[in-house]
């Protein structure tokens, strides 16, 4: 694999029993190049949501190859790929959730506590950069139940970016949010994806948000087009 | 770093809903405090009844069993003869014990042994002029006989060890003493199986609460009862042994009947009734209070199941993360092992109050004064134990399917 590769996927297939047998996606092989910008997009089922939940390594029942940072992850155990997810991929879901008896700070903190690379107040101080940096310092200290829905996806952004993974996933991550919030989480992509050299994949409906992106992939019926 | 994570996760689940946390811990405490209460009360009245019990049971008694059956005598020596014997009679056999004090001193040497007492019980009819009612004399070692049923702790009148200078005392029963309308230094006529008779001065009253003693029983000294029986400084009836513990006779049993011809027999055996009693009343306590755990087992297995429920998006979250099934099944099980520690705490105290409260109330039955309770660290300990065990189950199920939660079907609904 090159260097600069953190994705490649190799002929993914996976079919769907309920109601009946259906294949929902037919042997899709691409790769995905280091701080690329990429847009997953494609009409209701035509499978892109699906597609990147088998990415995501959460979705194991599917046949092909998945290699994410020079490691296969097809054939990983769950808690194997649990540990994998919690230091290599973040994510930002259409709706935020996020834990809602927890501060902003400590739902920021969630993931580093668990991967346990650093200090406690280290966390705590890279949680809080993470929040300043989406203009959140403010807040860092209320319940997330309280913030409005621009602010609680924000924090989920900066929840999926403290372990500095490699790829950040985004399953609709504007699906729920006004213009101008979209405009500002599109922004803040952008910079993650130019300044830091992190990967993003998102799953869009929004065609704006679409164009802007450095590729897109468009699906239709289980199959690139 | 990792559990105190998952710790944090599970502190705030129980705080952040205090008042199911607090439903949930009630159901431990309730569990736990009947569990107490229950075989606390059970023990009570299982010591109440043995301590009436041993006012007149030896632990152990050693007695002469009489002769044997000897209906067809002949049939001993010729089993395969047909031989017709009308009218056998036993012209002579051994009463009593002849040699106590040498049997008593090799039970002396016994270990576990604590008290030994010799009596002399006469079967007699107490006569005061027309009054006949027939009973028991009981000749003892003033001393030993206090030993082993603590006897002068049931005198209602005199003083128990003035019957060691009164050869012609006698403590009668408080119910014997009404049927034949005698008061303290009143004379009562006593007339034995062979037609003696004696006149002994009544010196003291006593109530052991069991009708059939108090109704029955006269207690003299062991050498007035030899004499009325006209034998020897040697001869007793029974010797009474008490051991260190009540409940392990057999093996002391097992060992003296090696040391003597007479029957050893253990108040098991002679009272099966009490020792049936004494243990269903214990099976019971133990089937109510099990009854009321697993109860409150349930409701903690519903709560934790309805907490999980609600928790089911943050749990496929926690796991999208990076979070194992394992982390899942540790931040729900110590919610239900903190859950299960405080109300088993709170419920050992609880369990301790009621314990006390019911133990003030009012009981006048056969020398109870008030409902009897015991206090035993064991029952508090084995409760809280049980307690423990059911929410580590009733937590681990609904923990175990947090764990198996597959997150992508809950996060794309």
């Amino acid at each position: 694999m090159e260097k600069n590769i953190v994705l490649k996927a190799e002929s993914i297939t996976k079919y769907f029993y309920e109601p009946e047998k259906f294949q929902v996606l037919k042997g899709l092989s691409f790769e995905v190049r280091k701080s690329e910008f990429l847009a997953l997009i494609g009409k209701s089922g035509s499978g892109k949501s699906t597609l990147l939940y088998v990415l995501s390594t959460m979705d194991t029942d599917y046949e092909g190859r998945l290699t994410i940072n020079n490691r296969v992850v097809t054939g990983g155990t769950q808690n194997e790929l649990a540990a994998f997810r919690n230091e290599h991929i973040g994510f930002v879901f259409q709706f935020h959730y996020l834990l809602p008896e927890f501060s902003a700070l400590e739902n920021v903190m969630l993931p580093a506590m668990k991967l346990k690379k650093r200090s406690k107040a280290e966390i705590e101080e890279k949680a809080y950069q993470h929040l300043s940096l989406l203009g959140l310092q403010d807040q860092a200290l209320k319940r997330v139940n309280k913030l409005s829905g621009g602010q609680q996806q924000r924090v989920a952004i900066a929840r999926a970016l403290i372990n500095d993974p490699t790829i950040i996933m985004g399953d609709e991550p504007t699906g729920n949010l006004d213009t101008r919030n979209t405009q500002i989480v599109f922004d803040i992509f952008k910079e993650l994806s130019k300044e830091r050299n992190q990967t993003i994949i998102a799953v869009t409906h929004d065609d704006d948000f679409a164009s802007q992106c450095d590729r897109i992939i468009e699906l239709s019926d289980g199959s690139i087009i | 770093m990792l559990r105190s994570i998952n710790n944090r996760i599970s502190q705030v689940h129980l705080t952040s809903n205090v008042k199911q946390t607090i439903v949930a811990m009630l159901g431990v405490t309730f569990g736990i405090s009947m569990y107490v209460f229950m075989t606390g009360f059970m023990t009570g009245v299982n010591n109440a009844q043995t301590d009436l019990a041993f006012s007149s049971l030896a632990h152990i008694r050693i007695y002469n069993d009489g002769p044997a059956d000897n209906t067809n005598i002949a049939k001993k020596i010729y089993p395969n003869d047909i031989i017709n014997l009308r009218n056998a009679k036993i012209i002579k056999y051994t009463e009593g014990i002849k040699n106590a004090a040498s049997i008593t001193s090799v039970l002396h040497n016994q270990p576990d042994i604590t008290d030994i007492t010799t009596q002399v019980n006469i079967n007699v009819f107490f006569k005061n002029a027309g009054n006949k009612v027939n009973g028991v004399i009981c000749g003892v070692d003033v001393f030993n006989e206090n030993k082993v049923f603590n006897i002068s702790h049931y005198m209602v009148q005199g003083n128990w060890n003035e019957l060691k200078y009164r050869a012609d005392g006698i403590f009668v029963g408080i119910a014997l003493a009404k049927n034949l309308s005698l008061k303290v230094n009143d004379n009562l006529n006593v007339l034995t199986s062979d037609g003696v008779t004696r006149n002994y001065k009544v010196i003291g009253i006593f109530q052991t609460n069991v009708t059939g003693v108090d109704k029955t029983k006269a207690y003299i000294t062991e050498n007035a009862a030899r004499q009325l029986l006209a034998v020897n400084q040697d001869y007793v009836t029974d010797i009474m042994i008490n051991v260190k513990d009540y409940n392990k006779t057999q093996s002391t049993v097992d060992k003296v009947t090696k040391l003597t011809p007479y029957k050893v027999e253990s108040w098991q055996m002679a009272n099966q009734q009490l020792v049936a009693g004494s243990n269903l009343r214990d099976i019971i306590a133990v089937a109510v209070s099990l009854t009321i755990l697993l109860v409150a087992g349930f409701g903690i297995y519903n709560i934790m199941n309805m907490t999980i429920n609600q928790k089911i998006k943050e749990i496929a979250i926690l796991k999208a993360m990076g979070f194992s099934g394992k982390d899942v099944t540790q931040i729900f099980l110590t919610e239900a092992i903190i859950i299960g520690l405080i109300g088993g705490v709170v419920g050992m105290g609880f369990g301790l109050f009621i314990s006390k409260m019911v133990n003030r109330v009012p009981f006048n039955v056969s020398g109870l004064h008030t409902l009897p309770m015991a206090y035993l660290p064991k029952d508090y300990v084995l409760a809280f134990l049980f307690g423990l065990v059911t929410t580590f189950i009733a937590g681990y199920l609904p923990a175990r399917k947090a764990s198996k939660i597959d997150p992508v079907t809950i996060i794309r609904g």
